[in-house]
């Protein structure tokens, strides 16, 4: 009985001061949390420079999207801590509901308001919006107003921050409407239904999206459909995702004599401020080379 | 390949084979199913059907490992760790303090939550959920090579090893007696075992693999008078329901294996029904 009461004082006593210890760790005066990884680096060049404000990452960097995300008790414990949580909205965190339940505090930044969705054939709204600069551009925006508004203090240097990287978005924008200008042949493939909004920005037509749902294998019948819609209509190209095994991609791609692109639509990747830009300028390539 | 690829053509002028991947799984079909069927005998024999289920889920720690270690293949990981798991599994039982349905439930629960505690710690379980139902559309050229090694190796194990595994199987102490090396036998079924639900794993998938080794043995053991009417019905059965379930599952659009495993199960009824048929008759 005694050996049960030590151990159990001592679980204690660890949990306690490693509580403690957590909390005076970090001298944060601010904390910004985002749902997952684009909004992760909008926030990052909107608080660049910002000393007493710490940016975290709610989902991990190679988390991917938030379809059928679960949320660990971290991640809640993350929310909680944080003083703004910065979600994508459009339905994305479809999980939003529980944590607002448990937090009705929290003070939350929707970053796709005002943006117009795109709806499916089903009529459920897209949620891939940051995929498309000017909505990259808007929900940059949009976050920076947000936390302009939750932390006075810094307003000024997150509309700077905000100005200097929308100029960025735009003039990369800019860049992919002109050299993509020429291209003759517009017709596409994608899968998992990331690219509506980009497509739409750039005047490109997606065909057919195979596998809507990312983490299930397209039966054989939705294969052989696709083979042969890729066949009778001439589309030379199929644009998979760095995110998601290219199998059914390159079986479509070898039936049907298409080249297999990787199209990026900036969900993972490095935790670097120039990520999305680099994802961006990769995908100019990409579609440069498949679509010329 | 090729050539095989135009004989199936040939003899199987339809709809479903007009492209290379109905082919492969196809010929994954052919390969995998007798298999199942030949090694389900003995599972079947030897009440461990829930053994086979337990190492279908170590297969998901087993990939949770490979992919903590950043191996691009898992089946290496995969084999490593069933392995290690069959053989836990067996040394526990032998030790004999619980009933083996508990150890085995035990170290099937531990392999499937220790799969999902590592993989959803590396950043998400979604991204592996296929390999919860399998996808057999996606086998390559080069693993149905594989697949026909390792069903020729079985078979010529099973010739060099059936008549110990089948006396170890009904008495140990009767098998001992004759010179049988007992636990070396129930080792190395243990292993064939691991390694072929391991090998099959990505194109079965994890929640039906055990259907797939049981239900045709099972629907052999109702109809089968003798021990080789019993392997060959087994075999036959799974063979049917494979490329039934993979033809149904191209017009029906739904996923293979379910499809495939759902065939079998009715086959079960079927042979189940015609079984208490007989015995009132």
């Amino acid at each position: 009985m005694k050996k049960l009461t030590a151990v159990v004082l001592a679980a204690v006593i660890f949990f306690c001061t490693a509580g403690c210890a957590h909390r005076t760790e970090k001298p944060i005066r601010f904390r910004v949390v985002t749902s997952f990884y684009p909004l992760y680096i909008m926030a990052l060049n909107i608080t660049d420079g910002v000393s007493d404000v710490q940016v975290d990452n709610m989902a991990g960097q190679q988390a991917g999207c938030l379809h059928d995300y679960q949320l660990r008790s971290q991640d809640m414990k993350n929310i909680e801590q944080a003083d703004v949580f910065v979600i994508n909205g459009a339905g994305m965190e479809n999980f939003m509901d529980k944590v607002t339940a448990q937090l009705p505090k929290l003070r939350v930044i929707d970053s796709s308001k005002g943006i117009t969705l795109v709806k499916d054939e089903s009529g459920e709204e897209n949620p891939h919006t940051w995929v498309s600069i000017t909505n990259a551009i808007r929900q940059v925006s949009n976050i920076a107003e947000g936390l302009a508004e939750a932390d006075p203090a810094n307003t000024a240097v997150y509309r700077k921050n905000a100005e200097e990287y929308e100029a960025k978005l735009s003039l990369l924008r800019k860049k992919m409407h002109e050299e993509l200008s020429s291209i003759s042949n517009r017709d596409i493939i994608t899968f998992h239904e990331a690219f509506p909004y980009f497509a739409e920005e750039f005047g490109l037509n997606i065909v057919r999206v195979v596998n809507r749902e990312p983490d299930s294998q397209p039966s054989a019948r939705e294969l052989a459909e696709t083979i042969r819609l890729v066949r009778a209509s001439g589309i030379k190209t199929i644009f998979a995702e760095p995110q998601y095994p290219e199998s059914a991609a390159n079986i479509i791609a070898k039936e049907s004599g298409a080249a297999v692109y990787s199209l990026d639509p900036a969900v993972t990747g490095e935790n670097k401020k120039d990520a999305y830009l680099t994802a961006m300028e990769n995908n100019l390539t990409v579609l440069k080379k498949a679509l010329k | 390949m090729s050539v095989i690829y135009s004989l199936i053509g040939l003899l199987l002028p339809f709809e479903w084979t007009e492209f290379s991947y109905m082919k492969n799984a196809l010929l994954a079909v052919l390969l995998i199913t007798p298999l199942f069927g030949l090694v389900g005998v003995m599972i079947v024999n030897n009440k461990m059907s829930f053994f086979s289920d337990a190492l279908g889920h170590s297969a998901l720690t087993g990939i949770a490992i490979g992919v903590l270690m950043g191996v691009d293949n898992y089946l290496v990981s995969m084999m490593g760790f069933s392995l290690l798991f069959a053989l836990c599994i067996s040394a526990v039982m032998k030790s004999e303090t619980s009933s083996a349905d508990t150890i085995i439930g035990v170290f099937s629960s531990t392999g499937l939550a220790l799969g999902i505690v590592l993989l959803s710690a590396s950043g998400g379980f979604a991204k592996y959920s296929g390999y919860l139902i399998g996808d057999i559309l996606t086998v390559q050229p080069e693993e149905i090579r594989m697949l026909a090694l390792i069903l020729a190796a079985v078979v010529l194990l099973w010739g060099f090893f059936f008549n110990k595994l089948m006396l170890v199987s009904m008495n140990t102490d009767l098998a001992a007696s004759k010179g049988i090396r007992v636990r070396l036998v129930e080792k190395f079924f243990v292993i064939l075992v691991a390694v072929i639900v391991t090998v099959s794993i990505k194109w079965v998938g994890v929640l039906i693999i055990n259907s797939l080794l049981v239900l045709p043995a099972a629907s052999a053991r109702n109809l089968a008078k003798s021990m080789r009417s019993y392997h060959f019905t087994a075999i036959g059965i799974s063979l049917f329901s494979g490329v039934s379930g993979l033809i149904i599952s191209y017009y029906a659009g739904t996923a293979a294996g379910g499809t495939i495993v759902l065939v079998a199960a009715v086959i079960f009824f079927i042979t189940y029904f015609l079984n208490q048929a007989r015995a009132k008759s």
